[in-house]
This record gives C-alpha cells, sequence and structure tokens, in this order.
C-alpha cells in the first residue's frame, strides 16, 4: 500500500511538471505578446504596462478575418470531399472487396508514409501547368489525393469488419448498391467518419509546405501558412509576432477544447492505425 | 483482405492509375513556355500610368518604409493608380523571386541579386526606358551595377535591367553617449586606431560591435568587406562581384581582412551569441544602447534619428594606411519590373517619378536616409546637420570622390549568401573554420556556381 | 464471382444486368474510380516525376538536360546534401528515441493514477502541441531559446548561468535544440498512445507478477514492454517519419543554421528546388528521402506484425 501511494505521488507530481513544460511556450508567448511592440523583453517577466492594445493590432496586421475565411474555404473544400472519395472507395475494397482490391489497397498503402517535400516539387510545376497557382485549388487538390492513403485506409479498417450478412439482408429487400452504401452503411460508419473528419480538418488547417510553395498570398492560405507568412512580415516585431501567433492558434485551440473528447480518441486511433 | 484476386484483372488497377501517369514522359520544361529575352523595344514616349484606374502589383522587403512611403505619396498624385502590395523579409524574397517573377510576375518588385534573374529572362530589359526617361544622362556610376551583360554576364555593363529607389551606402554607425564613455572624440581616422577604440570598450564592458549573423543571414559580410576596403582596392573586389573572368576573392589584402575579422572574433568584440542575432534583434539592440558601433548601412540614418535623435553618428570604414583612400559597399536600392508584368510602362512612370519629382526625392532622404538617384543637378532636399543622415549623405559624396563604390560581396551570384558566405561566416565565428579557409570556401563555393550555370 | 444467396430475386430475372451490377466488378470499381483518380494525379504522378526530374539537370524555366544518376551521385558526395541526411538521422535520437522513452517512463509511472481528475486534464493539455501548427511551435520555441529567453532565465535561477547561450545559434548546440522542439511535440502523443495500450493489459498479469515478488523494474520489462509492442511500434514509425521528414520547424526556428548544422532533406529540397532552382538535384535528394522513410517504416511495421501472430 506504501509503495503504491508513493508511486500515485511520484506519478502527480510528474504528470504537473510535464504539463508545465508543454504550456511553457504558450505563456512565454502570451506574456511577450503584452510588451510594447518592437522591444526584446527577456525571459518571462510581466511588462509594467500591459500591451493589450497588441492583439487587435496582430488581428489588424494578420488581416484575421480574411485568413479565417480562406483557412475555412480550404478545410471546407478538403475534409467533405476526402470523407466521400475515402468512404466509397473504403467500402469498395473493404466490404465489396472489387476485382483486384488487394492491388489497390496496396498502391494505397504505398502512400501512406510519403514525406509531402518527396513530391512538392513536381506538384508546384503542375499546379502551375493547370493555372492554379495562387489559388486555394492549389491547395486543396493535392492535399485531398495526399490525404486519400490515409482516409481509404481508415474507411477500408472500418468496412472490413463490416459482417457480410448486413449486405445480404439488404439485397433481398431489392436495394442496389448505391443505396446499400447510403442506406446502411454510411450511417454505421459515421464514427469512423467524424473521427476521419476531425484528423483531416486538423491536418489541413496546419498543412505548411504545401501553402507556403503554391500560394503566394497569404490570404488565400491555410492557417498555418499564413502565420509562416505573418512571420516572414513581422518576424522583426516580436511582441506582435507573438501576438499574432496566439491569434492564429485561437480557432485550432477553441475547436479542440470543445470536441477535445473526440480529438484525443481520434488522434490515438489515427495514429495506431496509420 | 480478400484473398481470391483473379491476377490476370487485378491489374486494372495499376493500368487505370499509370494511365494518368502517361504524361510523364516529355523531358521537364519540354513544353512549357520558354521565356524570351525581351529586346531593347523602342519606346517613343515616355510612359506614363494614364487616367484610368490601375492597380499596379509590388513585392516589397518588410521591415523598411520607404517603398510605402513612396507608394503613398504617389497615389495621392496620381489617384488612378492603386497598389496592391505584398512583403516579405528579405531572404524569404531572395528564396521566392525566380518562383515568383516566371509564375505570378509582380510589376514592381525589390530585388535580390539580378545575375541569373537575367539570364533566365525574368526581368524586363529598361533600355528602353531609360532612353524615354533619359536615365542614361544620369551619372553612369549610379547605374553600373544593374546594368548585365548578355546571359547576365558580366555585370556593370550591358542594358539595364533594374533601377534604384535610391542610392545606399554602409558604414559605421557608433552611439555617440558610448563613444564619450571610452574616450572617442571623432570618428577613428586609421584601423590600428579603429581598434584601440575597441579595445578599450571590451575593457569597459561595452559590447564593442553589434551585428547580426544568424539564420540565413550573415551580416559578418559587413564588417569583412569594409576591412577588405581598409587592406585592398575596390576595383578587385567589384570585379569578382560583376563576375568578371579569371577574378578570385582569395587575394592577399583580402585574407588580411579575414584574418583581421577573425581576431576580432576571438577577442570578444561582437556579441557572444552573434549568430543567433538577426537583423532586427541588431537593430533593437543598437538603439538600446547596448553596443558602440554597428556595421550597417544609410537606409536606417532616418530610423536611428527618430529612435535616437542625436546620439547615432557615422562613419566611413577608416583605412589601414592615414590618409589612404576610403571605400564602401553602395548600391541602388534595386527594383526591377517582372519580364511579363501587365503594368510594366506604370512602373517605369514609378521608378523615373521616385528619382525626378520634388517630393519624392524629400521623402527618399527623409524616410530612405539615402541619396535619391537621378540626374546630377536634381534637387537636394537639405538636412539638418546634427542628423546622422547628414553624415551619411556627406559620407556618399566622398566616396564619390575616391572612387570607392563597391557592390556587395554577398552580391556576387545568386545563392552565394544564402549557401556560402552566411555558413562559413557562422563557422569563422565558431572557430571551424581560419580565415584563409573561409576564402577559400567562399571561391570554390562561386566557381561551382558560376560553372553550374 | 461472389456465391450469390439464391433468393436474389432481380438477379434471377435479369442476369444480364446482374453482371453489370456485380459490385465487385463495374459497380465496385465506380466507388474506387474517384479517390484512384486523385491519388493519381496528385500523388502517382508526382512521385514519376520526381524520378524522372532527378535524371535531369533542370533550372525549371529552361530546357532540360539528361544526365542519368548524376545528380544521385551529388547528393551521396556533396557534403551539404549529405549531411543533411545524416542530420535527419540524428533528429531521429530526439523525435524518436526520447519521446518514446521518456513516454514508456512517464506512462508507466502515472498508470496507475491514468483514472484520477488531473490525469483526464493532463490528457488533453498534454494533446495541445499536436494539436497546433508545427510553425506555431517553431517560433515559441525559438523565442524561449534565444539569448534573453525563458531556458536561459530558468538556468540561471537554478546556478547554471554558465551554460547559458543562444542555443539555436551555437554550432553545438543548435541540432539538439531543434530535437528538443520536435521531442516537446511528439511526447504528449507517446505518452498518451502507451497509457492507452497499458490500458488493455490485464491487471492480473501485474498481480501475478507482485506474488511472483517482481519489482517494479521487473515488471515494467517483462510485462509492460512486451504487452506495448504494437504502441511502441506505432510511436516509433510516427516519430521516425517526423525526423526524417522535418521541415516546417526547422524552416521556422533555425532555416538549417548556424552554418549547416541543422539543415534536414526537407528544407534542402525546397531550396535546391525554389531558391537554387537546381530542380535536378532536388529530385534526387527527395528520391531518397522517399526510400528512406519507406526503408525505415516497412520493418519496424513488420516487427510490429511478427509479435501479433
Amino acid at each position: 500500500m506504501i509503495t503504491s501511494r508513493r508511486e500515485a505521488w511520484t506519478g502527480r507530481v510528474l504528470l504537473i511538471f510535464l504539463m508545465a513544460v508543454t504550456l511553457l511556450p504558450f505563456l512565454s508567448l502570451f506574456v511577450t505578446a503584452l510588451h510594447p511592440s518592437g522591444t526584446y523583453p527577456a525571459g518571462l517577466a510581466w511588462p509594467d504596462d500591459p500591451q493589450w492594445g497588441n492583439f487587435p493590432r496582430a488581428f489588424e496586421a494578420a488581416n484575421m478575418g480574411e485568413l479565417l475565411k480562406s483557412s475555412a474555404l480550404i478545410v471546407l473544400g478538403v475534409v467533405p470531399i476526402s470523407i466521400v472519395l475515402g468512404t466509397m472507395a473504403g467500402f469498395a475494397i473493404g466490404h465489396l472487396r472489387v476485382i483486384g482490391a488487394r492491388v489497390i489497397f496496396l498502391l494505397f498503402v504505398l502512400g501512406l508514409t510519403l514525406p509531402f517535400e518527396g513530391v512538392i516539387t513536381p506538384l508546384y510545376y503542375q499546379i502551375r501547368d493547370m493555372g492554379l497557382l495562387n489559388t486555394r485549388w492549389a491547395i486543396i487538390l493535392p492535399l485531398i489525393g495526399l490525404f486519400m492513403p490515409f482516409s481509404v485506409f481508415w474507411m477500408r479498417a472500418h468496412f472490413v469488419n463490416m459482417p457480410g450478412e448486413l449486405s445480404e439482408s439488404a439485397r433481398m429487400d431489392g436495394a442496389n448498391v448505391w443505396q446499400l452504401f447510403r442506406r446502411i452503411h454510411v450511417p454505421l460508419a459515421m464514427p469512423a467518419i467524424s473521427s476521419l473528419g476531425i484528423l483531416l480538418f486538423l491536418w489541413t488547417w496546419n498543412q505548411f509546405l504545401l501553402a507556403i510553395v503554391l500560394v503566394d498570398d497569404p490570404a488565400k492560405r491555410t492557417m498555418s501558412g499564413a502565420l509562416g507568412a505573418f512571420q516572414g512580415q513581422w518576424g522583426t516585431d516580436i511582441p506582435l509576432l507573438c501576438a499574432g501567433s496566439l491569434l492564429i492558434l485561437t480557432p485550432t485551440l477553441v475547436i479542440f477544447l470543445l470536441f477535445q473528447r473526440h480529438f484525443v480518441k481520434a488522434l490515438l486511433q489515427g495514429s495506431l492505425k496509420g | 483482405m480478400a484473398r481470391r484476386v483473379h491476377p490476370g484483372r487485378s491489374g486494372v488497377a495499376v493500368v487505370i492509375a499509370m494511365g494518368a501517369l502517361a504524361a510523364a514522359c516529355a523531358a521537364p520544361g519540354a513544353n512549357s513556355p520558354q521565356p524570351q529575352a525581351t529586346g531593347t523595344s523602342p519606346v517613343s514616349a515616355a510612359p506614363t500610368c494614364g487616367s484610368a484606374p490601375i492597380t499596379v502589383s509590388g513585392y516589397f522587403e518588410t521591415g523598411f518604409p520607404l517603398p510605402k512611403a513612396l507608394t503613398t505619396e504617389f497615389t495621392k498624385q496620381h489617384p488612378n493608380v492603386t497598389w496592391d502590395v505584398r512583403e516579405d523579409q528579405f531572404a524569404v524574397i531572395t528564396q521566392n523571386a525566380p518562383r515568383v517573377l516566371a509564375d505570378n510576375p509582380p510589376d514592381l518588385m525589390r530585388l535580390p541579386q539580378v545575375s541569373e534573374l537575367v539570364k533566365d529572362n525574368l526581368l524586363k530589359n529598361l533600355d528602353g526606358y531609360a532612353q524615354a526617361f533619359g536615365w542614361d544622362k544620369w551619372p553612369a556610376s549610379q547605374l553600373e551595377q544593374l546594368r548585365l551583360g548578355p546571359g547576365g554576364r558580366p555585370r556593370g555593363e550591358g542594358s539595364l535591367y533594374a533601377l534604384g529607389l535610391n542610392f545606399s551606402m554602409t558604414g559605421i554607425f557608433y552611439n555617440k553617449k558610448l563613444a564619450a564613455q571610452v574616450g572617442m572624440t571623432k570618428p577613428p581616422a586609421t584601423l590600428a586606431e579603429l581598434d584601440q577604440v575597441l579595445g578599450k570598450a571590451k575593457s569597459a564592458g561595452i559590447t564593442p560591435i553589434l551585428q547580426f549573423n544568424g539564420g540565413a543571414t550573415g551580416g559578418l559580410a559587413f564588417p569583412l568587406q569594409n576591412l577588405m576596403a581598409s587592406y585592398g582596392p575596390a576595383g578587385p573586389i567589384n570585379d569578382w562581384i560583376f563576375q568578371k573572368p579569371g577574378a578570385t576573392i582569395d587575394t592577399p589584402s583580402n585574407l588580411q581582412a579575414a584574418q583581421h575579422l577573425e581576431k576580432w572574433t576571438k577577442a570578444g568584440y561582437f556579441q557572444k551569441d552573434i549568430n543567433a542575432v538577426d537583423y532586427a534583434t541588431m537593430m533593437s539592440r543598437f538603439i538600446d544602447g547596448k553596443g558602440l558601433f554597428m556595421f550597417n548601412g544609410d537606409w536606417e540614418s532616418g530610423n536611428l534619428d527618430k529612435q535616437m535623435p542625436g546620439n547615432a553618428g557615422f562613419s566611413l570604414m577608416p583605412p589601414a594606411q592615414q590618409g589612404g583612400k576610403r571605400a564602401a559597399m553602395s548600391a541602388p536600392l534595386t527594383f526591377g519590373i517582372a519580364a511579363n508584368a501587365k503594368n510594366a510602362d506604370c512602373a517605369a512612370f514609378f521608378l523615373n517619378w521616385v528619382a525626378t519629382d520634388k517630393r519624392a526625392r524629400e521623402i527618399g532622404v527623409e524616410i530612405g536616409g539615402s541619396r535619391p538617384m537621378g540626374p546630377a543637378d536634381a534637387y537636394m532636399p537639405a538636412v539638418a546637420s546634427d542628423k546622422v543622415t547628414a553624415s551619411t549623405l556627406e559620407a556618399g559624396a566622398d566616396i564619390a570622390g575616391d572612387n570607392g563604390a563597391m557592390d556587395f560581396i554577398a552580391n556576387a551570384t545568386g545563392a552565394i549568401y544564402a549557401k556560402s558566405w552566411t555558413p562559413n561566416l557562422q563557422k569563422l565565428v565558431a572557430g571551424q573554420l581560419t580565415a584563409q579557409e573561409l576564402l577559400t570556401k567562399v571561391q570554390a563555393d562561386y566557381t561551382g556556381q558560376l560553372e553550374g550555370n | 464471382m461472389t456465391p450469390r444467396s439464391a433468393g436474389a430475386r432481380t438477379a434471377h430475372r435479369r442476369p444480364v444486368a446482374t453482371k453489370l451490377r456485380d459490385p465487385r466488378g463495374l459497380v465496385g470499381w465506380l466507388f474506387v474510380a474517384p479517390a484512384l483518380i486523385f491519388y493519381a494525379v496528385f500523388v502517382l504522378r508526382p512521385i514519376t516525376l520526381t524520378f524522372q526530374y532527378s535524371m535531369y539537370e533542370w533550372n525549371g524555366i529552361g530546357a532540360s538536360t539528361w544526365v542519368g544518376p548524376a545528380n544521385y551521385g551529388k547528393v551521396f558526395t556533396d557534403p551539404d546534401l549529405f549531411d543533411s541526411l545524416i542530420n535527419a538521422f540524428k533528429l531521429i535520437a530526439f523525435f524518436s528515441a526520447i519521446p518514446v522513452v521518456l513516454g514508456l517512463a512517464i506512462a508507466a509511472t502515472i498508470r496507475r493514477i491514468a483514472q484520477s481528475r488531473l490525469a483526464l486534464v493532463a490528457r488533453t493539455v498534454l494533446f495541445l502541441p499536436q494539436v497546433i501548427p508545427l510553425v506555431a511551435a517553431g517560433i515559441a520555441w525559438s523565442w524561449l531559446l534565444a539569448s534573453t529567453g525563458v531556458i536561459n532565465q530558468l538556468l540561471s535561477l537554478i546556478g547554471l548561468g554558465g551554460v547559458t547561450r543562444a542555443w539555436l545559434g551555437d554550432f553545438d548546440t543548435a541540432l539538439p535544440a531543434v530535437g528538443m522542439i520536435g521531442a516537446w511535440v511528439l511526447l504528449g502523443l507517446c505518452t498518451l498512445l502507451l497509457l492507452a495500450g497499458m490500458s488493455k493489459i490485464d491487471p492480473a498479469l501485474y498481480e501475478a507478477a507482485r506474488l511472483d515478488g517482481a519489482g517494479a523494474w521487473r515488471e515494467f520489462v517483462s510485462i509492460t514492454v512486451p504487452s506495448l509492442r504494437q504502441e511502441i511500434a506505432v510511436c516509433v514509425t510516427v516519430t521516425v517519419i517526423a525526423a526524417l521528414a522535418s521541415f516546417d520547424i526547422i524552416y521556422i526556428a533555425t532555416q538549417g543554421g548556424p552554418g549547416n548544422t541543422t539543415m534536414v532533406p526537407g528544407l534542402q529540397i525546397f531550396y535546391l528546388a525554389f531558391a537554387e532552382r537546381e530542380v535536378g538535384t532536388a529530385s534526387a535528394l527527395a528520391v531518397v528521402l522517399m526510400v528512406l522513410v519507406i526503408a525505415c517504416a516497412l520493418p519496424i511495421q513488420w516487427f510490429a506484425k511478427d509479435g501479433n501472430r
């Protein structure tokens, strides 16, 4: 009993320490953001005269309204299409077991670990030749393709465990394949689909490389790409940079805190399966 | 997993997938439009921005208010012109320049090193405009660095590919209060005197030189090139920068300069964290009075006059011998027009306006802190003599007298700064390279880059 | 084809249509096709093109010259390029080893309080680094690690003022410092993954071990670690890929400096392709990177699978 109580205490202290380390960068961003713009505050020191005005200034400098809109548009482009296509393909491969399912599946698995840097160069020229540089499509279309291996993999893992009898009985009622998919399998797949949606949202929102290479205008980028541009432009003004970074973080944090349980579950499952 | 695979038909997937790849057969670049060299298109009358509403796109450098001030004033005078400006730090502009000029051409752009941009036909040949506006009647030295031979080599002669918003110059800024503390009453006249002051500052607990050398920007190139100018003539350095055949940076006098810099780093004359200091940090420290000297350019004099009024001094780098010739890095604040720019005429008109309009020239001096470009007899705004801007303008005249204008050694090739000077200067600070190795490596990289292109 | 139940009435009436509607044939393929097309156009085609570009010398603008495998020779002989690969492997020590080993230790320590309220709060907090953009992590940490940053402030506080420095600007510490940022990002994920895995271990195993007089260490080595084989493999895979393909953090925090001490393949590819316009060399490095990632990921997967059988 004594050992286990000591263990519990060590555990608690360790956890608190770990949380402190995790939160330290956020705290530092926050405190620094309150210093007068243009200064180089040393370490963690509460400013004599907290400059709350840095936040509205950064909001304006970063053009936050536009950024939010842009990121939202990109997410709206990527996530629904990826989910629909990924679910359909996962259904066909995992449940219908189309002819050649194994080969196709391997083809998709091939892309699971692909580092985006590996294809960014040809992607640039491809997007340029399609006339899509500097449009949101330059981020949306490639991301759908790049997330497809995971989406298919994820949905296949769900459908492969669906009992075949489910479809058999539906077929007896005269449902065609599409109805079978739409009316029976999609509703049953909702938990898998929503986890996938969360992961895709996060990865799209935070996508950096594609944004900085394919889109010059920060107002047409993802949040992460826009933050890169903000750093590029305001990196010389540390308090403003910190304020801007925090603002750009806020939407993700809010959504994360609202849906934290789903997030944690999705991320844990996501990495287990991927 | 489906176990019963029909081998004959499973290939269908692969066939479909490969169909999409069929396009990947031609050699890269084979069917993309090749930019053509823009010839000297004769411009009959001087172009204007017209009177219809027009939006000119610009790509400027962050942290320097001059272009913004000029475009704002321009719109005031020509209300039909609005500006769509994107800003980035200079290192980012350097990375993006070829890509942006080729695929998203801005009308007016702050340019990094231009040789390769010209070689790839990404910049508009400005000879026609020069004739129409009479730029070719300005003092030739103003435009020398912006002229390039066919294919981008050598620089210093040939067609005009860019223009400056002004003509900036570098030297040593000093903090007058700290200078008084270490007994420096007037700027050092020789290198030995400068060394003495540095030593005194060090023993007085004052950081002798504030410089930046972090990230992708090796700011020690500033003192290095100034030392090169102290030890030797400016001509061979310019030849190297202009890519003249056979030019080398690895000369005996440059070696002395590099060794002198090495001595300074060993003596602790720079901040300890110099390899992590970026330009903005250096500026903020200098303004805060955290160090005595700073090697920098007159583009900051307007800013310093505002932020530390009366307390900033400026001097050219002293020569090694008393009374020797002085030289300084001085170059136009380079702006160019993309080869495929939509509003090239208006951008050219703007560049001409910057050099000739009275108010624009005032802005150029007050905010830019440097000498405006333009005809020799053009209007020159007066500056109060206690301002550091006055000293920098005066120094500009001295340099012209000594024929000591040099371009920046970081501008020799497109990649020499990021890929060679910066990492190697950072290594010099860390004691991983000697002065000789620094020059040998940079020269090898230079040769490799010229061959590669 | 699929053995169909005799009760499929439509099938009996219209055999031709059935053949067409066979879900394993055309219809099934219609379900796969859209996903496959996106994948082919935006992933498979670029992969093929990367291979192709790597055989050419091309500046991205003009015409290209066939150079065969020369670019690969450059990747392995040019110290700037080769060192970036070495750096990526050094980063594994920080991105993978620290989060996995430390994660295991932490998870084992807090296993007993995994259901407490504190642990639930911790679950949320430890996940924050996973949720924010890596760019933000880069910005925050470069500020923490600056010469006037909090890290140095803390070191001075505990009497270690002598070791303070600009961590990201020092040749000896820049790479480890960047590695620590990666470790910070990945530690929470690994800890929680391992903790989730531990909750699935049958408590009876531990009781049996205690009865046999096994200490905490024995327990850890002979029960915890073997049972977590799959979770550990996942952590290692995810973190190794994150190390090899790192880009965002380094782009923001050091741009590869000082010198080239923190240059990694991802950043090098970006510079080569877009700033220096050596598309061929960039592509050769990209191919090497893709092959390396697969070469590292596959054995770990096999290792995990074998353990399950």
